[in-house]
């Protein structure tokens, strides 16, 4: 509508196009978008389309029987329970011990033993599960967490390094004159902690808690291995199915991840506001 | 109206959390008396039939609860590290599950029915992988056989017949190749095509697969140049077969097609042969389910009496040792040994039944192997009896793109050999 003569003449300048960048960023944001076309379109796809070889095709005939076969081979209900039961354990308790042991270490830095604590745990970083993969299956068998229950507790403590990170990084910005003001008013530890420190944690916490659930969502070898009963493994391992080396289900397999995936994106798109905020803040004061 | 909110809301949390427990305490106990066996197999394109079979089987009688679990191989390794392995398994029968026999985590099933029936000229290929002392650990449930594919109607326009001669073979291609016709439809970026396929049907059409990777396994340490069989000496003339075929009659971009690929063109007719095995039969008929189709093994030599076809063992069934339930198991697979259940198991999956007395094939898209397999003219592809530490795939792919063939048969030999020294 607007070109570069127009824009000269007239007053609003703001207007203008910046060309280069707008293409740019179309480009980039063409790199997620034509994904997400490509993975919607085929879960409604026929069979026969679905492997015709033309990805981007629009679905002719429109149909459902990819999300059935999804929906009953991977018994989605259930699977998806089993997930949310992981996630929503994994996150609770990251975000609450993390909080704790973050709190603890950062008041009581000139002690010896909480400053090693803190490496202690950042240790873990470096060791990835599948290194330490079959001792915690035998692990995990002896004492009856071959289950969920397992897997968050495992979960928990792979997240606890870097989460311990974030909030760490982000209590030693908080002033120690709140937390005076409260031990004046007469709070104890545990009440400065829950209603003062906790509540200030907020944004790092929705931070930790996002990781901790993108990461419990979507992680495939941990429930894998450490579930013994199939009825009870989340929905990434009962996925696992549509990945075979002789046959292409693609209409089925995309159906079964748009359904699996819909709750991350629901999650982010209600917490993104934090997810950025959090990041940042992470970023300018570690 | 914010009481009764809450209130459902109470609920609701109470009714989850009590599905989640009732879930947790179902894998405990058995409902309603039964002793439960859990039974893996993780076959994707047959789940519809094997979960149809379990039901039938647990309508069938009241004794035991057969219960289905798809969750894969990974799955399966992990639950013998815990010590909880399923009750009874049909699984895939290659180097992983070999390492359960050769470590006698599998129980004995020479007493059963089932065992009995098996074809005795089977056991080699079930031997290749190891044995354990005195016992039968896995018994044979449906045996792949492939060798090339051929599209009838191709075949047919150009007045070919199916070739049993290597000359006859290279006068084929010749001819299609002059009528504009690609002669095979190759798809070289899954480099395990290649290894099965290309690789495979050459060296096993020439080559006494079993007794070569015997003397093989006897040579160990020394294999190379000077041993009695090596890969430099014995692979060097069904190789340079293969890459006749390969530079000269393939499709032109075979290097950037996969599988997936190659299923859908094949199916549209751009090629009139396609070396895969009858998994492929299903993938094709996805885009082209009328096409006439038909199979014959590779010709390799010009003695038509050569002609075998690749075989291996794609469902074994096997009960560990650490399963509670050995004797509920076993009655399971006296059953899934029933003559009409295994043959109604393998005519789905276009298989071979490997006992004596199974029905015919009557698939015509894999009546061209029925003979072969009928009088034993099989082999196992030598890139299965490579153990999975050497990348044998990777280097067969190298070999299509152009690799020296006498460099890379020796590499192959010096991997034996250092895997040899290391074990």
């Amino acid at each position: 509508m607007t070109n570069g003569s127009m824009t000269n003449k007239s007053s609003f300048k703001v207007e203008r196009v910046n060309w280069s960048t707008t293409t740019i960023l179309v480009l980039c944001a063409v790199t997620v978008l034509l994904p997400l076309y490509v993975t919607v379109s085929m879960a409604f796809k026929t069979q026969g389309q679905a492997v015709d070889g033309n990805a981007f095709s629009f679905p002719a005939p429109f149909s459902l029987d990819g999300f059935v076969q999804a929906w009953t081979l991977t018994n989605f209900p259930v699977g998806a329970a089993m997930s949310l039961l992981v996630t929503a354990g994994t996150v609770l308790a990251t975000i609450v011990l993390a909080a704790f042991a973050s709190y603890a270490i950062v008041r009581n830095w000139e002690r010896r033993l909480f400053r090693y604590s803190f490496f202690y745990l950042l240790g873990a970083m470096f060791i990835p599960f599948p290194v330490v993969a079959l001792p915690q299956i035998q692990l995990t068998g002896r004492l009856g967490l071959d289950n969920p229950l397992g897997v968050i507790l495992l979960a928990t403590m792979f997240q606890l390094s870097f989460s311990v990170l974030l909030f760490t990084a982000f209590l030693r910005s908080i002033p120690m004159e709140l937390e005076e003001s409260a031990r004046i008013d007469g709070a104890t530890t545990w009440q400065t902690f829950w209603k003062l420190i906790f509540p200030l944690l907020a944004p790092m916490s929705a931070t930790v808690g996002i990781f901790a659930f993108l990461y419990a969502w979507n992680d495939f070898m941990m429930p894998s291995l450490i579930i013994s009963d199939p009825a009870l493994q989340t929905l990434p391992v009962r996925q696992n199915l549509f990945q075979t080396q002789f046959s292409n289900n693609y209409h089925v397999s995309f159906a079964s991840y748009l359904m699996a995936m819909a709750p991350a994106i629901v999650a982010y798109l209600f917490t993104q506001r934090w997810v950025m905020a959090g990041v940042t803040q992470g970023a300018v004061k570690g | 109206m914010s009481v009764k909110m809450t209130r459902g809301k109470r609920f609701a949390a109470m009714g989850l959390g009590l599905a989640l427990l009732a879930g947790l305490l179902s894998g405990c106990t058995g409902e309603s008396g039964k002793e439960t066996i859990r039974f893996t197999f993780s076959k994707r394109e047959a789940i519809g039939f094997m979960t149809k079979l379990v039901a039938d089987y647990n309508a069938s009688q009241d004794e035991t609860e057969v219960v289905l679990d798809t969750s894969g191989v990974d799955v399966v390794s992990a639950s013998f590290v815990r010590g909880n392995p399923p009750d009874i398994a049909l699984a895939n029968y290659n180097m992983e599950t070999a390492r359960f026999v050769q470590r006698g985590a599998l129980s004995d099933l020479s007493g059963t029915d089932a065992a009995s029936r098996i074809r005795e000229d089977l056991q080699p290929l079930m031997d290749q992988y190891g044995s354990y002392p005195d016992r039968t650990s896995a018994l044979p449930y449906s045996v792949m056989a492939s060798s090339v594919i051929y599209n009838k109607e191709v075949f047919a326009q150009h007045n070919i017949t199916v070739p049993t001669t290597w000359s006859g073979l290279v006068a084929a291609c010749e001819k299609l190749k002059a009528a504009g016709v690609t002669p095979f439809y190759a798809t070289w970026k899954d480099d395990w095509t290649i290894a099965q396929g290309w690789f495979d049907y050459s060296v096993g059409g020439q080559v006494d697969t079993l007794d070569f990777f015997k003397k093989l396994d006897g040579e160990g340490v020394d294999v190379g140049p000077d041993s009695s069989v090596s890969f430099q000496k014995d692979f060097d003339q069904p190789v340079e077969k293969m890459l006749t075929l390969t530079k000269n009659f393939v499709n032109k971009d075979a290097a950037s097609r996969a599988y997936g690929d190659g299923n859908l063109a094949f199916s549209q007719g751009k090629a009139a042969m396609y070396l895969q095995g009858p998994w492929a039969f299903s993938e094709i008929a996805k885009t082209a389910p009328d096409l006439q189709l038909g199979t014959f093994p590779l010709p390799m030599t010009d003695d038509p009496k050569d002609l075998r076809v690749r075989v291996n063992v794609d469902l074994a069934a096997w009960i560990p040792e650490a399963s509670k339930h050995k004797e509920a198991a076993r009655d399971f697979l006296e059953y899934l040994y029933r003559p009409e259940v295994i043959d109604a198991y393998n005519a789905s999956q276009l298989g071979f039944t490997p006992t004596k007395d199974a029905a015919g094939v009557p698939d015509p898209r894999i009546q061209g192997m029925v003979e072969y397999y009928e009088k034993g003219q099989v082999y196992q592809g030598p890139s299965v009896l490579v153990p999975r530490t050497i990348p044998i795939m990777n280097y067969t792919q190298a070999l299509v793109f152009g690799a020296n063939p006498a460099s890379t048969l020796s590499t192959l030999d010096a991997d034996w050999a250092r895997l040899a020294f290391r074990q």
